[in-house]
């Protein structure tokens, strides 16, 4: 396919040594191979996804980032992100929401325990 | 913490300590027609009801418990006591049914890893183990917001962009069974997975704005 060809196409110019800056869309430095690879693994992919895959599943990632941060933005401060607006923009997708509360009450707990952890050493 | 993969245990006999015979199929997570407070309250009430009534009525041993039924023994569990005192003991019941749909759930859970193949395993620690690098996210969301962000909305958007993947992936699997195919999936599966999610609005596309009144 079309499609995949230009992909090796990109790929080949990178291997000649241009650097990572941000020419294009699609010939942006990949940032996330080596973890994208491991998830998709991780969530039912064969053990050696094919790069297109992965390239496609990356742009796509960076697009959701992208199009959060632009909405995360123009609602509660304007110009800031927050962890508020993020949530409120999450709140109609139950996987995400759940997944959000648990990071953050786990995120929560392990600082109270290093704390904790710290006092009792200090103490002794 | 909930975890995501839910088994309902039909032996009951395995759990002869835990005093709540958890009984309800739990809904999956992503259930589109309930939101997550919602379902959460559902349940804590649920399992609450069967706390109280299970040590006085052993025969109440239902699989499958309907919501409706729920609100019947929610009403009768709790009508005998004054309204004060039925305000201050909800909350720590409630509390207690939390921790105990917790270890239930982390008990399911070592039972099935127990179980698991060698492959499996591999795959199940990878699920667990990948995440997104935190300094290459703090980056992109800096480059796009212009300013800092807290360490909180980094983790959180991590989160969220690993089950973004996870949708994505699990979506293709399906298009990749339902066309005959076998993985590694392939770029035509990732795209038509992306379409659909598309047409259910699980993928953000503020690109195109509709002009109601032109």
């Amino acid at each position: 396919m079309a499609d995949e060809e230009d992909d090796n196409g990109f790929d080949e110019e990178l291997d000649d040594g241009t650097s990572g800056v941000d020419v294009g869309h699609g010939k942006r430095k990949r940032l996330f191979s080596k973890e994208l690879r491991c998830m998709m693994y991780g969530f039912g992919d064969d053990q050696n996804p094919y790069t297109e895959s992965v390239d496609i599943l990356e742009d796509l990632v960076i697009e959701f980032i992208t199009e959060m941060t632009h909405k995360a933005m123009s609602i509660g401060r304007q110009g800031r992100v927050q962890v508020e607006d993020i949530v409120f923009l999450i709140r109609k997708d139950p996987r995400k929401f759940a997944r959000v509360k648990d990071l953050l009450t786990m995120n929560e707990e392990l600082k109270r325990a290093r704390k904790a952890f710290d006092e009792a050493n200090y103490g002794s | 913490m909930a975890d995501p993969a839910r088994i309902k245990v039909g032996d009951s006999s395995e759990r002869t300590n835990s005093a709540a015979e958890q009984q309800n199929p739990k809904p999956s997570e992503a259930d589109p027609a309930k939101t997550p407070h919602h379902q959460s309250s559902h349940h804590q009430s649920t399992g609450e009801n069967k706390d109280a009534s299970s040590s006085q009525d052993q025969s109440k041993q239902d699989e499958a418990k309907s919501e409706s039924a729920a609100g019947e023994d929610e009403e009768e569990g709790t009508s005998g006591q004054p309204d004060s005192k039925r305000l201050k003991v909800e909350p720590e019941k409630k509390k207690e049914k939390r921790h105990k749909v917790d270890e239930d759930e982390i008990q399911k859970m070592q039972v099935l890893v127990s179980s698991f193949s060698e492959e499996q395993l591999n795959r199940y620690e990878m699920y667990r183990r990948s995440a997104f690098p935190k300094a290459a996210i703090k980056r992109l969301i800096q480059s796009i917001t212009g300013s800092s962000v807290s360490q909180n909305v980094v983790i959180a958007m991590s989160g969220i962009s690993k089950v973004f993947a996870g949708e994505i992936v699990e979506e293709a699997l399906d298009v990749c069974e339902k066309w005959g195919e076998t993985p590694p999936l392939q770029p035509k599966h990732m795209r038509e997975a992306v379409r659909r999610l598309k047409s259910r609005d699980q993928i953000p596309n503020t690109k195109h704005k509709n002009i109601l009144f032109h």
